[in-house]
């Protein structure tokens, strides 16, 4: 590195080491990165050979940089650098660092080089561990894709892989079924325009603005070609009578009635009573975490009902289980926001919020209520329930989650 | 932020609609791209379901995969907003560097980062007991945050199906683990999120098995 030598004036230090010293350690953090001037330099890391970690030493020659992977990507160091004789190395801020390699593009590419071979190999290596070696078959990959966004009635996006498909694998076994999607969906045979995309985020995604107006018909139920959801929506019922619903679910959660329907429908449940005719005993938390799981696998309505079945436990043998009995009536109000039945929400939050008032899922609460309004155009409303979690105790990540819910929606007022 | 506005880039420049797609998963990729306006949202099919994996916004960069090699897209990306995108193929990597050399820069850093990623990951599936597995993630995940107080009380924002994915294990295996753990009061389990009581806790389990399998 012939600039590096004249560090002197641009702030670069050189730094003199007796042999046997540790330039840096394994699990420091620091966002220095390091050039060997003289003498010399070991580094000791470890690598995976077959499935078991061993620890390689390198030889790091005059002008090479060290220390460079962990200090850019801000992460402790994932080997130790250890000095062998009289050593001089210069040290380099990252500012420095990035100054110095802009002049030298030739560095960099090869430094993006070695690092692009250096994850490539890890990669192979974690697919080698997962047992995934046999390679998934782009093609097949890709047509199934184009399936996924025909299916969900996103037009311009199954367009756009088909097409691909076709131009990548004229000749393959699903071409002409891709040909066919084509057609079908340039004469517009598939669901209208995609407003659907924003629909699986997660609330916790920052992509927010999703233009709530197209949300307000609620048409998404009425996609053709079925979203993922129909079948999640049983319910059917309630779905036509759409349009004044945030009008009503106003009226669930100003309700001063005590006996919400959860609550009833506990009272005249009968439950088999465990151990009882041979009926082997259920566990509350058991039902839980299965529930738990079936929704993390996104099967909101299976979840729901493994939910509501811990509410019909009458007896509860301790805090642990009254805990998990009062987290159920959150869940089941997130299993059917996920569904899309808005008002079945806003009536299982509401339960929640006037059966345990000083539930530690009160915020989260509150949060939900908010998004739900806001999915529904409810400006003010979904502003209100914000605040009001934003800054209730303790402060966490809801508040801030809150915090800035509330700031994007009075910025996007602000606009209109 | 990289800043292109020479007009030199203008034969690179491309636009988006709303909801378009820049590219699609399995597709082949040759390119990448530089935000110049709007929002491009990461997105892969997961389960039959289509997960955010990221919103990048002006100035990032994604695709660059391609930069180097010849692989199928591993996610899809599409534009969130009307967007404005320099398109860069692969050949013309060195042509761009000579012109704006802190592309070169940021990659650096996505790649340093990428492989610091996958090593960490390694690390997990490396490790033999289940437990200390799941146990793994759940320090990766707080180890991420920098704004985390390791020394009381922490949420992870995870889903089981995650840790799962994370720890290259079943979903039913890590539910079962998890709810030990909560049950031995270690962690509170929610749908979207951990609590967890004591990580350094979990993080010693695991170093020290770690270190006794390695000597």
């Amino acid at each position: 590195m012939s600039n590096g030598t004249q560090g002197g004036q641009s702030g670069i230090i050189p730094r003199a080491y007796k042999s046997g010293s540790i330039v840096y350690m394994e699990g420091d953090k620091s966002d220095n990165i390091y050039i060997m001037k003289s003498g010399r330099v070991i580094l000791t890391t470890k690598k995976v050979e077959d499935r078991i970690w061993v620890e390689v030493k390198e030889n790091v020659k005059p002008g090479e940089f060290f220390g460079v992977k962990s200090a850019l990507g801000r992460y402790p160091r994932d080997e130790t650098a250890q000095t062998f004789g009289d050593t001089v190395v210069l040290v380099l801020s990252l500012a420095e660092f990035e100054r110095l390699i802009l002049k030298n593009l030739n560095v960099v590419k090869k430094m993006l080089r070695v690092f692009s071979n250096q994850l490539r190999r890890i990669g192979k290596t974690v697919r080698e561990v997962l047992g995934e070696t046999d390679a998934v078959n782009p093609e097949v990959e890709l047509f199934k894709i184009g399936e996924y966004y025909f299916k969900a009635g996103r037009n311009k996006q199954a367009l756009h892989a088909f097409k691909k498909y076709i131009e990548y694998y004229p000749d393959s076994r699903n071409s002409g079924a891709a040909k066919q999607r084509i057609k079908a969906l340039q004469s517009g045979q598939s669901g209208d325009d995609d407003f659907m995309s924003d629909d699986s985020d997660d609330f916790s995604s920052s992509s927010y603005d999703a233009g709530s107006a197209d949300m307000t018909d609620f048409s998404l139920d009425d996609e053709p070609g079925g979203s993922n959801f129909d079948d999640l929506v049983d319910d059917g019922g309630s779905r036509p009578q759409r349009s004044p619903l945030s009008s009503e679910m106003d009226e669930f959660l100003m309700e001063d009635d005590d006996a919400g329907g959860a609550s009833d429908d506990l009272s005249d449940f009968s439950f088999d009573e465990p151990g009882a005719g041979g009926s082997k005993q259920e566990d509350i938390n058991e039902i839980f975490y299965e529930g738990m799981r079936l929704f993390s696998e996104e099967q909101f309505s299976e979840a729901k009902t493994l939910y509501e079945k811990v509410l019909d436990f009458k007896t509860l043998k301790n805090e642990g289980e009254r805990k998990t009995f009062e987290k159920a009536h959150f869940e089941i109000g997130r299993c059917y926001y996920k569904m899309k039945n808005y008002r079945e929400a806003l009536n299982s939050f509401s339960a929640l919020l006037k059966k345990f008032p000083t539930s530690d899922h009160a915020k989260n609460t509150m949060l939900y209520i908010g998004i739900v309004f806001e999915d529904n155009g409810n400006v003010d409303k979904a502003a209100g329930y914000y605040k009001k979690a934003s800054e209730m105790e303790p402060k966490d990540q809801i508040n801030k989650e809150a915090v800035n819910r509330l700031a994007r929606l009075q910025k996007n007022q602000g606009r209109r | 932020m990289i800043q292109l506005d020479n007009p030199i880039f203008d034969k690179f420049t491309v636009e988006y609609e709303p909801n378009e797609l820049i590219f699609c998963e399995f597709e082949p990729g040759n390119e990448f791209y530089v935000i110049q306006t709007g929002r491009i949202k990461i997105v892969k099919i997961i389960n039959n379901n289509e997960k955010t994996l990221d919103v990048l916004k002006p100035g990032d960069i994604f695709g660059e995969m391609a930069v180097l090699e010849e692989e199928p897209r591993s996610a899809s990306a599409i534009a969130m907003e009307k967007s404005r995108l320099l398109k860069f193929h692969r050949d013309n990597f060195d042509a761009l560097l000579q012109g704006n050399p802190q592309i070169a820069y940021k990659l650096l850093v996505i790649f340093s980062k990428r492989i610091y990623d996958a090593k960490r990951r390694l690390m997990i599936l490396l490790l033999e007991e289940p437990q200390l597995k799941v146990m793994d993630v759940l320090n990766m995940l707080s180890e991420e945050d920098p704004h985390l107080d390791l020394g009381g009380p922490i949420v992870l924002q995870v889903t089981i199906q995650e840790v799962a994915n994370w720890a290259g294990m079943q979903i039913n295996e890590v539910q079962k683990i998890l709810t030990h753990f909560n049950q031995l009061g270690k962690i509170e389990l929610f749908n979207d999120k951990i609590h967890v009581k004591n990580i350094r806790d979990f993080m010693r389990v695991v170093n020290s098995r770690r270190k006794s399998s390695f000597q």
